[in-house]
Order: structure tokens, then C-alpha cells, then sequence
């Protein structure tokens, strides 16, 4: 019984020892698919380390993992490049973000996994786990136990306009009374209910319809929530009269077909950002369509 | 930047000077201008009630005074200068991501992609461009953006030489507002195209492009957008063949900086001297085929385009990539008249898109049927029949079911049209029916949208009269789950003209009942007025003027929340026609 009380207690005091530092860390579940972009979300990775009280200070670097569910490391850090923080001397826990913790520059992957960020920028959609361990600077000996935890990463894929089709020619009565607008919701349903905004921009006669969607001031600017289909009734009527005299002979063919307007869905969380802002445009925008509204008679 | 501009233009101006002297000398030439030069104001006006209600915001600039100078003017048979001037002389602050510039220079003013001022002076097979240009290389490269800039289109045989750079967008702060400013980095944009052409022969070209943003551009920097800077290069080979036979193909190279604040990284790949890999930065592939028949009763092709998940360029901002799709399109003409014409014509397509060929996201499938079949049987009948189809089904993810989205739209549309010495007559039924299916991907239960449009209209046509009117009575339904929308709309137009033919007037009148659910309807009656004149043979006045009188139902708050809106639009447009010689 006594050896047993001092085995327990040599046993309880040699990992006291060296483990001096205690981390605690919290990850989002399901963290933004481009890797780099988990720098920009200060509120995605907080890691809490704290001494004992009254321990000296003490320097350490992070050493970083990435891990397949089942174990097998993807990615890790090159610790001879890692940045050597220091514990506060007050005994304050030091806290460090995405920023500090996953140094993107500084990470080695391997295999498909390498082959996928630098095509884009994203990991295959997959459960992986994000393993952090305090060392010490020279010799990379333990300081703290390793805490890994479990993330859920698949990159968000935007709506895509279903309805009015690309190019459709609506007719000009049905349209002046009401047109429907359908696109398909964001990919992976999000913890939190998605706001789609809505807008239409006219295009006028002399313009690009991109240029119209950047510049023009939307004759439609709609925030619908959760849902994925709107009514529009414009309670307008279109001034669907066009000279065509001095116009190329491109824009009289589009002419011929309509008045153009364009439509596009910006996807937004629930604080009004968007809801992916590492693809494409930045801006969540969906890939724009334009539709046009029948001139003169059938 | 403006030494190089007016360089340019000061070498082009003695260039052409010189070409087109030598050229007259040899040959009489009468200079001529040819195209339009004009403008229009418009007024917006909105009325809301009660007083302080702003359930309803407007949608127009209150004033607008837009410019259209597009005269070409032509100094010798092979000398021209063609010039695109379409500008707006008020500012306007609209709360866009690019826009949003109360006070602009000069500079900024003749740049800002909303105004358009451009020349393209041209002699023989060279071209220069100046100022704004909306340039397509290829449906992978560029083709998207508005860029004010220099550059040549140079032709000498069958060679195609091309080169442009500019700025597509200004530096725009950041702004909380209001009104709040997304912001925008100024973007700089080069591309250069080589290639060989012999229209309706073949064309192989290879395009480079490629966009940078200025990091200090803009301060405050925009909260949510990043500096960024994309390169990239295609292939591009098009056959046509002498039977309608034609293959097209382009491949293309992306490299994509999503983020130039992050740091050079060598472990990535770099496609020096065009770029400089960061961490931020995504290599990947793209592509697009197509193979075909064309001739004049029957159509048929089928296309193919894949888009890396990397494959990202800055002249095309808004392409969603990591996609393949593949699409077989018809045309064909069928059931001979007497007089060999065709009664029937239809037009077809299908196809299907994937998303997530990277497996970066959820896989996700579309498939796409389109069928539009036009019948005329005889004199007095024709049918149209149309359906759409659109599916999307993505896998589940963590959720217990996937995302399984179905619309179907079918459309029957059967005209007759029936005269006697006086007038013709024309009556046209259109109904539309379209259910959209959508399945909860926590229940899955799926919930429909049922959408039904009837639409009557009758045409009178008057042989010895100059009015003509027309009818109509609209009834649209939808319901899905939870709401319940009725329209009915009735409408009619008459346009006629006065002072001996000098003037054209056209009026609308629209009035719609509407009902959400058991609220009390809601009320709009709409009016719309067009009025040109026709001063002189070159000179034209035209005017549009419409009002809109909107109440609400007992759906919203305040009871009773009504308003009036109204535009006025008039301009005057003056067109040049070059002297015909006798």
C-alpha cells in the first residue's frame, strides 16, 4: 500500500512538473473552408494558456497539427520557423488567436491534402481535428499535454438563380403585374437562419449589364429570410420604348429581345456580413443573370 | 498616369493626321460623321402616407442627367474615329461597393466605370482604344469588366495582336455611413491577346490577363474585401468547317491571390514575372469545348466547361467555379407549308451541372431540360407550348437529409387571329403553371410552390385607321406553405399618332387588385404616358412619364400606409447621317 501511494504520488508529481503550462482551446465546428481566411475571424480559435501561479516565466513555441479523424497527421507547423511567445510575468493566461496559432506560411501539408490548398486554398470536405501542444524553443520538449479538437470544414457553396432563367424574355404584361424570383438556398444549411438579398438592376441601353449591377442603383433591394423564392410585384410599368439610331449592332440584337435587367442574390449571415467572403468576389455574391421584358408586340 | 494618357493621345492624333492626309490626296474624300448625340433628364419622385411611414423606399436617383455622344466620324475610306461618350452629369451617392464618390475629381469622374468615355480611332487594320472599353479575349480569360485605359487592336492579315491596361475599379473608403460604403481597392488590369484569324475559318489565339489591386488605395480599408490579384492564360482554338460543322475549345490557366496582405510564399506556385505566389494563393485549371452543325432548319450542338475550384480570374468576378456542366442543344424546323416554309419550330436543350468536382463542399447536382415548341397550323391558329425544368440535389452533409430543390414550369400559349377588310384581330391566352418542390434537410418533408399565370389579351389592328389599343386581364396565384398571393390585373394601351405623323403618343393604363392570406386587398393603379416628337428629320424629343398609386392592405402597419411614386424622363436626341453622294 505505501509503495503504491509513492508510485501514485512520484507519477502525479513528474507530470506537474512538466506540464508547467495548462492550455484550453476553443475552435468553431465548422470554420471557414480557406485556411487563410481563419486569420481574418479573431473569434473562430481562442488558445487560453496559463501557468501555475508563481511559476517563472517561461518561452514556448506551438507546435500544430492537422488530423484526419482516425489519427493521421496531414499538416504540422515547421517549429524552427515558429514564433516564440512568452508567459506573462504577471501570471495573466496569454491568449492567441487563428492569427497567432495556424501561421499558414509556416505549415507543411502532405499529399492530396497539399495538392487541394494549393489548387484551393480549402481542404477536402471532411471531420478533421486540430491538435495544439506547447514546446520549448530549442530542444521542442513537451511543456503542456496536447489538446486536439474536432472541426467539421466544407466549403459554402452559394445559390445559384434558378428562375427567371439566364436570358429568359418575360412577357411584358405578366411581368408588370408580378415575377417570380427562385435560387437555391446556401450549401451546407448554416447553424443560423441565411438572409438572401435580393436585387434587380436595369440595364440601361448603352451599358454592359455587369457594369449596370455595379453601378445602377437597384430598382429592387430585398432582404428575404430563410426562404428562397419572392414575389416581385414591380407596380411599374417598364418604358419599353428604344431608339436604336448610333447603337452597335451588338446592342441592337440584345435590343431586339428586351429591356435587360439584371438580378443577383447576396447570401448574408445573421449579423449582415457575408456569409463566405474567401471565393469568388469576396462579397457573397452569387453568380449574376439577366432576364429581359419583351418589347413591342408578339 | 495622365503624361501617358495624353502622350497617347497626342501620338495617335499625328499618326492618324499623317495617314489620312496621304490617304485623301490620292483619293476625293468627303470627311463624314455619322451616329447620335443626345441627353436625358430624369425626375423621381415619391410620396409616402402617413407621414413619417418608410415602409417603402425609392428606387431611383431623385435627378438624372445622362449624356449619350456617340458620333463616328469617318476622315478617309480607311480612316475613322468612332467615339462613345455616355456619361452622367449629376453625382449620384448610391450605397454600392464601387460606387460612392460624393466629390470626384476629374480623374475619377471620366474613370468611374458608370460613365463611359471612349475612342477608337482606326486606320486599315489598326485600332486604338482610349478611355472606356468593354473588351471580351474569351469566355475564360476577360470579358466582364469595364476598364478606362489604352490600348491596340491590331489586325495586319490574318494576325490579331491586342493589348489594354486600365483601371476597372477606384479606390472607394470604407464607410459606416450613412450611407454605409462597402468600399473597393483601385484595380489595375492588363491583357494582351496573339492569335491568327480568318473569320468563319478558324481561330487560334492565346490570352494573358491579369488584374492587381492596390493595397493603399483605399483608407479605411473595406472590413470585408481583400486585396487581390489574379493572372491568367488561355488557349483558345475555334474551327468552322464548310458544312456548319464548327469545334470550339479553350483551355486556361488560373494563378489567384485571394489576399496580398498575407505573406510571399516560395512552397507555393509562382508564375513569374506575371505573379508572385502568396499563402493566400490557388493554382487551377479550366476549360471549355463545344462541337456542333449549324444550318438553316436544323441545329445541333453539344458543349462542355469545367471550372476548377481554384480557377478564379479578375475579368470574370462573378463566375462561381468548381463546376463541370455539360448541355446538348437543338434547333429544328419541321411540317412544310405549300409554299416550303415550316408550321412548327422547336428549340431544346438539356443539361447537367456538378458542383464540388473538387470535393471541397458538398457534391451537388442540376439538371436542366428547356423545350419551347412553336406550331402555326394555319391562318388563324398557333400554339406555343413551353416547359422548364430545373433540379438540385446536393448530398446531406451533417444534416440527415440533402438539399433536393424541383421547379417545373410548363406554358401553353394558343393565339388566334382573324381580319375582315377593316381591322385584324388578334386574341392570345397565356397560362403558365409552375411547382417548386423543396425538401427540408432536417425532416425531409418537402413543401410545394404552386405558381398559376392566366393571361387574355386582344390586339385590334385598324387598316385605315392610325390608332392602336390594346387589351388585357391578368389573374395570378401563388401559394406555398403559410401565404396565399392573388393578383388580378386589367390593362389596356392605345397608341396613336398627331400633327401629321410628327408626333407619336402612347398611353397605359394598369389597374391590380392584390390579397395576401385574409388581409384586406391591396390597391395600384398605374398610368404611363410616352410622347415623341419629331422636330426635324435628325432631331428627335422624347418623353416618358408614369405615376404610380400604391395602397396597402391591412397586411402591413400602419393601416392605410399608401404612396404615390412617379418618374418623368425627356431628352433630346440629335442624329447625324453622313451625305450620300448622287
Amino acid at each position: 500500500m505505501k509503495k503504491l501511494f509513492l508510485f501514485t504520488l512520484t507519477v502525479l508529481l513528474t507530470v506537474s512538473l512538466s506540464a508547467q503550462l495548462k492550455i484550453d482551446m476553443t475552435l468553431l465546428k465548422n470554420p471557414p473552408a480557406t485556411l487563410t481566411e481563419w486569420a481574418n475571424h479573431p473569434e473562430l480559435l481562442n488558445l487560453i494558456i496559463s501557468a501555475r501561479p508563481g511559476a517563472p516565466v517561461q518561452k514556448f513555441v506551438i507546435k500544430v497539427g492537422f488530423q484526419t479523424t482516425d489519427g493521421t497527421v496531414i499538416g504540422t507547423n515547421d517549429l524552427t520557423r515558429s514564433v516564440v511567445y512568452t508567459t506573462s510575468s504577471t501570471g495573466a493566461p496569454t491568449i492567441l488567436h487563428a492569427l497567432e496559432v495556424v501561421q499558414m506560411e509556416i505549415m507543411v501539408f502532405n499529399g492530396k491534402y497539399r495538392t487541394s490548398l494549393q489548387k484551393t486554398g480549402k481542404l477536402p470536405s471532411d471531420t478533421y481535428m486540430l491538435c495544439v501542444q506547447l514546446v520549448r524553443p530549442v530542444d521542442f520538449s513537451n511543456l503542456a499535454e496536447p489538446l486536439c479538437k474536432v472541426f467539421y470544414m466544407s466549403s459554402i457553396q452559394l445559390p445559384i438563380l434558378v428562375k427567371p432563367y439566364n436570358e429568359e424574355i418575360l412577357d411584358t404584361k405578366a411581368a408588370q403585374t408580378a415575377i417570380t424570383f427562385r435560387w437555391t438556398p446556401v450549401i451546407p444549411r448554416l447553424m443560423e437562419p441565411v438572409t438572401y438579398r435580393l436585387q434587380i438592376f436595369e440595364v440601361y441601353n448603352e451599358q454592359n449589364a455587369f457594369i449596370a449591377l455595379r453601378n445602377n442603383q437597384p430598382i429592387l433591394d430585398q432582404q428575404i429570410t430563410s426562404m428562397t423564392q419572392f414575389v416581385w410585384q414591380p407596380h411599374m410599368l417598364f418604358d419599353l420604348s428604344s431608339d436604336t439610331a448610333g447603337l452597335s449592332t451588338q446592342l441592337k440584337l440584345r435590343l431586339e429581345k428586351g429591356k435587360m435587367f439584371i438580378w443577383v442574390i447576396q447570401s448574408l449571415d445573421v449579423n449582415g456580413n457575408p456569409v463566405t467572403q474567401s471565393d469568388g468576389n469576396g462579397l457573397a455574391f452569387s453568380e449574376p443573370e439577366v432576364f429581359f421584358i419583351r418589347t413591342g408586340k408578339r | 498616369m495622365r503624361i501617358k494618357f495624353t502622350g497617347l493621345l497626342l501620338f495617335s492624333y499625328l499618326f492618324f493626321q499623317q495617314t489620312s492626309t496621304a490617304q485623301d490626296l490620292k483619293e476625293k474624300f468627303t470627311p463624314s460623321v455619322s451616329g447620335v448625340i443626345g441627353f436625358s433628364y430624369e425626375s423621381y419622385g415619391l410620396s409616402r402616407s402617413p407621414t413619417g411611414w418608410i415602409g417603402y423606399s425609392p428606387r431611383k436617383p431623385w435627378n438624372q442627367l445622362r449624356f449619350n455622344i456617340s458620333p463616328t466620324i469617318k476622315f478617309s475610306p480607311n480612316f475613322s474615329l468612332p467615339m462613345n461618350m455616355n456619361f452622367s452629369a449629376l453625382p449620384i451617392a448610391i450605397p454600392g461597393a464601387f460606387a460612392g464618390i460624393k466629390s470626384p475629381s476629374f480623374g475619377q469622374f471620366i474613370s468611374n466605370p458608370l460613365n463611359n468615355f471612349g475612342m477608337n480611332p482606326k486606320y486599315k487594320w489598326a485600332e486604338l482604344q482610349l478611355g472606356t472599353q468593354y473588351l471580351k479575349y474569351s469566355d475564360l480569360s476577360t470579358g466582364d469588366i469595364g476598364i478606362f485605359g489604352a490600348g491596340v487592336d491590331l489586325r495586319p492579315k490574318n494576325w490579331r495582336i491586342k493589348f489594354f491596361t486600365g483601371i476597372s475599379q477606384q479606390g472607394v473608403n470604407y464607410s459606416l455611413g450613412p450611407p454605409s460604403l462597402t468600399g473597393s481597392f483601385q484595380r489595375q488590369n492588363w491583357m494582351a491577346q496573339l492569335g491568327n484569324e480568318k473569320e468563319g475559318k478558324y481561330l487560334v489565339a492565346i490570352n494573358f490577363a491579369k488584374g492587381r489591386d492596390a493595397v493603399t488605395s483605399s483608407s479605411p480599408a473595406p472590413l470585408t474585401l481583400k486585396p487581390q490579384e489574379g493572372f491568367v492564360m488561355s488557349l483558345q482554338s475555334n474551327l468552322y468547317l464548310q458544312n456548319g460543322m464548327y469545334i470550339k475549345f479553350e483551355g486556361a490557366r488560373s494563378v489567384f491571390t485571394k489576399d496580398l496582405t498575407k505573406p510571399l510564399d516560395s512552397s507555393y506556385k509562382s508564375f513569374k514575372p506575371f505573379i508572385d505566389a502568396h499563402t493566400s494563393t490557388v493554382a487551377d485549371y479550366a476549360t471549355q469545348a463545344s462541337i456542333g452543325r449549324k444550318s438553316k432548319n436544323f441545329d445541333i450542338g453539344v458543349g462542355l466547361k469545367f471550372l476548377g475550384a481554384g480557377f478564379q480570374t479578375t475579368g470574370y468576378p462573378y463566375q462561381q467555379s468548381d463546376r463541370i456542366e455539360y448541355t446538348l442543344n437543338t434547333r429544328f424546323n419541321a411540317w412544310k407549308n405549300k409554299d416550303k416554309t415550316y408550321k412548327m419550330n422547336v428549340v431544346a436543350s438539356l443539361g447537367q451541372r456538378v458542383n464540388n468536382v473538387s470535393n471541397t463542399a458538398l457534391k451537388a447536382t442540376q439538371f436542366i431540360g428547356n423545350l419551347n415548341w412553336f406550331t402555326q397550323f394555319d391562318d388563324h391558329w398557333s400554339l406555343n407550348l413551353s416547359y422548364n425544368n430545373f433540379g438540385f440535389e446536393s448530398a446531406s452533409g451533417i444534416n440527415p437529409y440533402g438539399i433536393k430543390n424541383v421547379s417545373n414550369d410548363i406554358g401553353f400559349n394558343p393565339t388566334y387571329t382573324w381580319s375582315n377588310s377593316k381591322m385584324n384581330n388578334l386574341l392570345s391566352l397565356s397560362y403558365n403553371f409552375s411547382k417548386y418542390n423543396e425538401r427540408d434537410v432536417l425532416t425531409g418533408l418537402t413543401s410545394s410552390n404552386n405558381t398559376h399565370t392566366a393571361l387574355l389579351t386582344y390586339v385590334p389592328t385598324f387598316f385605315t385607321r392610325d390608332l392602336s389599343p390594346d387589351f388585357s386581364v391578368l389573374y395570378f396565384y401563388n401559394d406555398v406553405p403559410g401565404a396565399k398571393i392573388s393578383l388580378t390585373t386589367i390593362s389596356s394601351g392605345l397608341g396613336f399618332p398627331a400633327a401629321k405623323k410628327k408626333i407619336r403618343l402612347r398611353g397605359q393604363l394598369q389597374y391590380t387588385i392584390g390579397k395576401l392570406n385574409s388581409f384586406s386587398s391591396n390597391n395600384n393603379l398605374i398610368a404611363s404616358c410616352n410622347v415623341d416628337v419629331k422636330l426635324n428629320k435628325k432631331l428627335t424629343w422624347t418623353n416618358f412619364m408614369t405615376t404610380s398609386y400604391y395602397k396597402y392592405g391591412n397586411e402591413i402597419l400602419p393601416n392605410g400606409a399608401n404612396y404615390l411614386e412617379s418618374t418623368f424622363r425627356t431628352g433630346f436626341q440629335y442624329r447625324f447621317e453622313p451625305k450620300i453622294k448622287k
